[in-house]
């Protein structure tokens, strides 16, 4: 059983997936290692066991930077309409409150809904707490979020401090969750807990299917998908409405309800297995409600494939093919012009895991030369252990092999030789901290602030233009260049690994 | 997979007070009287069910979690005297890291890879380490973890006032669905006047003895020879002692919230004691009449 949702507490990725954050080596190596469609030697991907893989992972002697699985929270459970997230933490925990509301209400703002604020609250732990326990101060900001909000649900995010002084966070959640009628659900995500953020997505999807996803719902929606996605405009609505399906956006910026009725829907989808694959692959096993086997929405063949799925799954199939027609006919001549326009260039991808699978599929269906790209971890396998999802073997299958295919969590030293390896024309990415680097080598970035820009048919256009415009800063970038250095000794910057400290040998 | 309740107990007390010995027997006699029994001692010496091993240690929760990424808590579980299987939690060395987040991570890994469903437990009896100092020493009571809780003690004041504490705890988690008090296991009880100090603690603190066991030469043989009394002297009438707690133990439904004394009840309390211990110093000394535990409701 890949989920176990009796235990208020998340596997974490690792532990599941056997995630790792550091490697270096060809996407078919990578492939072949992960033995996911690639099979452990006799093709069939079931015959590795589940929570089997192993691969061998770089470790470097340092971290530069990286991200908190807490935070992951922040951004799932901190960004749903009518709850409140308690972040059971010192205050240091609640720095990104500020990015992440700006974030919820740039979000809002796309998706044309009434702007409002986040509802978090940081139980402020001070040293008296960690002596003497948190459980007061939790139960107080409990009463307080109820009071000032009246949610329909509380989150409870805890904390490495937590974490370690064993604050009884799911007594103090239970016995509220009884005394307000509401649930109060606690996230356990202690940063210390896993080598990845992502580990955090699950934390938040591990709660909402335990405490907050109908059971036995007396109704089926067999129009409804569910779509597990971040702050993107929306991209999925206008393109399921062509199988005559509506689109239920999870988890950021939902409802509670709308959360709720995830066991009701035909469907779950996403956008980035990455995201997704926790949550999906749980309504599938709790819930019954079917997850989309198939590669993810991006190039051609990943979007034929993944309407077909829908369309077999929701029993749609005559509309899956006429929309597929319909939308190969429509692009064709601009991506015609787009791929004429775009011969020879070459791009770099650095971004999440499964997200950087699909956008390399777009870079190439329009004829853009992919040698390398950065991903920020990588997990063999997803939680649902089909093959069918394996997005990094059929972005090979399909496009062919990436040489220079790198695991690194964010790390600026590394970027440099990476960048050095291939020397794209400009990179794409999602994350913040990689862009400056890029432009002090003369190499432009492209954003991809909406997450769902590159998604569909449509999304390979996007993409094209976006890469002319950002080719037509290219001056700009190469004067950035000629006037700024980088912050590194020569010895590093003549180095060509750029795993070369995590090999060395003193 | 079995969809049984599995009768989760907790065994605490003050650390050298006979806490794993007594453990260790209870297993054996359960294991030995067909239950399938797993022992878990949250000790960071690791050493909870060496006598049910013929002294061995095993390689604990928190080794493995030391030496891999990825942890496989089967490979935790061993085997011991008659079927019954044994854990070890682990933990750091004394002096550095964090021995309660320690018992949280290990009870994590087993809940999360469900080894107790795996193996179609009937009982698990957790063995943990003395007061408790933190809330990783506290995870075995919480919602969910353990059903019942017993403490272990001698006539001692040291011991009755760890047992105190204990009481404590389980009071601040009991309104949060946490483990209630099953009794206390008084043992190295050999007099009346011991007999008499417990049986006085636990109707000041609302609970009751659940059998009362005297320090025996026994056990300490027993152990030397790295085994339990139910192993070595299945005969003997300590390990008859032990079968009679086991099965006590696996009678007992109803537990309840201990009634603790403040600090300054144990001080009026022990002090009140200490002058009838005087007293009775100067009377001749008399050996307790063997009877069973009076205050077995259940």
């Amino acid at each position: 059983m890949p989920i176990n949702l009796k235990t208020p507490v998340v596997e974490s990725r690792e532990q599941r997936l056997g995630t790792i954050v550091g490697w270096d080596g060809s996407a078919s190596e990578l492939a072949r290692q992960s033995a996911y469609a690639r099979g452990c030697g006799s093709g069939e991907g079931k015959g590795c066991g589940q929570k089997a893989r192993r691969i061998c992972e770089l470790e470097g002697p340092f971290t530069q930077g990286s991200v908190c699985s807490e935070m992951m929270v922040e951004n799932q459970a901190g960004h749903i309409l009518d709850a409140v997230l308690i972040q059971h933490a010192p205050i240091g925990c609640g720095a990104g409150q500020v990015s992440y509301n700006l974030r919820f209400r740039n979000g809002l703002a796309a998706r044309h809904k009434p702007v409002q604020n986040i509802h978090q609250i940081c139980t402020n732990l001070t040293e008296r707490d960690m002596v003497f326990g948190g459980v007061a101060k939790l139960e107080q900001s409990v009463r307080d979020a109820w009071e000032r909000h009246h949610p329909k649900a509380i989150f409870i995010g805890t904390s490495c401090a937590t974490g370690i002084i064993g604050d009884d966070v799911d007594g103090v959640a239970s016995a509220f969750e009884a005394e307000l009628g509401i649930p109060v659900i606690p996230l356990h995500c202690e940063g210390f807990k896993s080598k990845h953020w992502s580990t955090g997505f699950d934390a938040a999807q591990h709660g909402i299917l335990r405490q907050i996803v109908r059971k036995n719902p007396t109704r089926k929606q067999d129009d409804l998908v569910n779509v597990i996605n971040l702050w993107g405009s929306d991209v999925f609505s206008p393109m399921l409405a062509n199988l005559g399906l509506r689109v239920n956006y999870v988890v950021d910026l939902a409802s509670i309800e709308d959360l709720a009725q995830m066991s009701e829907a035909a469907a779950t989808v996403g956008f980035c297995y990455t995201l997704s694959s926790y949550l999906a692959a749980g309504l599938e096993q709790e819930f019954g409600v079917p997850e989309i086997k198939a590669p993810m929405p991006y190039g051609i063949a990943g979007t034929d494939a993944w309407l077909r799925e829908i369309g077999r799954v929701t029993h749609r199939e005559d509309k899956a093919e006429a929309f597929i027609a319909a939308e190969h006919a429509r692009i064709a001549p601009r991506l015609a012009d787009l791929r004429r326009r775009l011969e020879g260039r070459k791009g770099y991808v650095a971004t999440g895991s499964a997200y950087s699978h699909g956008l390399i599929c777009v870079l190439r269906e329009l004829g853009i030369e992919v040698n390398g790209s950065l991903v920020f971890h990588h997990d063999p396998v997803y939680d649902s252990q089909d093959p069918r999802q394996d997005t990094l073997t059929h972005l090979i299958d399909t496009y062919g092999d990436v040489p220079h295919f790198s695991v690194g969590n964010r790390q600026q030293y590394q970027f440099y030789a990476l960048l050095q390896r291939v020397k794209p024309d400009f990179i794409l990415i999602r994350h913040n901290g990689l862009a400056p680097l890029a432009s002090r080598l003369g190499i432009p970035a492209i954003p991809l602030g909406d997450e769902h820009h590159a998604v569909g048919y449509q999304g390979i256009l996007n993409i094209g233009e976006s890469v002319l415009n950002i080719l037509a800063h290219r001056k700009f970038h190469l004067d950035l260049a000629a006037h700024t250095k980088l912050p590194y000794k020569k010895w590093w910057l003549e180095q060509k690994d750029p795993f070369a400290l995590a090999k060395r040998v003193e | 997979m079995g969809t049984k309740v599995i009768k989760q107990i907790a065994i605490y007390g003050k650390g050298g007070i006979g806490k794993s010995t007594t453990t260790s027997n209870i297993t054996a006699a359960l294991a030995e009287a067909g239950y399938k029994v797993m022992q878990f001692g949250c000790d960071p010496k690791s050493d909870s069910t060496n006598t049910l091993r013929g002294g061995d240690y095993i390689p604990s929760v928190l080794d493995l979690l030391r030496e891999n990424a990825r942890v496989d808590a089967h490979k935790a579980v061993f085997e011991g005297f008659a079927g019954s299987y044994c854990v070890e939690a682990g933990g750091p060395q004394p002096g550095v890291g964090c021995a309660g987040r320690g018992i949280i991570s290990a009870f994590q890994l087993l809940k999360q890879q469900e080894i107790f469903e795996e193996l179609d437990l009937d009982i698990v009896i957790f063995d943990v380490l003395g007061d408790v100092v933190c809330g990783g020493f506290a995870v075995p009571v919480r919602e969910g973890i353990a059903n019942h809780v017993f403490t272990i003690s001698s006539s001692d004041f040291m011991a009755i006032y760890a047992a105190n504490n204990l009481f404590k705890g389980i009071k601040t988690y009991s309104d949060k669905g946490g483990a209630l008090l099953g009794g206390v296991i008084a043992n190295s009880i050999n007099t009346d006047f011991q007999r008499a100090i417990i049986d006085d603690f636990v109707e000041k603190t609302q609970t009751q003895v659940i059998e009362y066991v005297p320090r025996s030469l026994t056990v300490t043989q027993s152990e030397l020879q790295g085994k339990t009394t139910i192993e070595a002297a299945p005969t003997s009438e300590q390990a008859q002692i032990y079968r009679q707690l086991a099965r006590n133990i696996i009678a007992h439904t109803e537990s309840k919230v201990p009634s603790p004394l403040d600090s300054q009840e144990l001080r009026d309390w022990s002090s009140d004691w200490g002058r009838r211990l005087i007293e009775e110093e100067t009377r001749p000394r008399r050996k307790a009449r063997p009877r069973r535990a009076a205050a077995l409701a259940s």
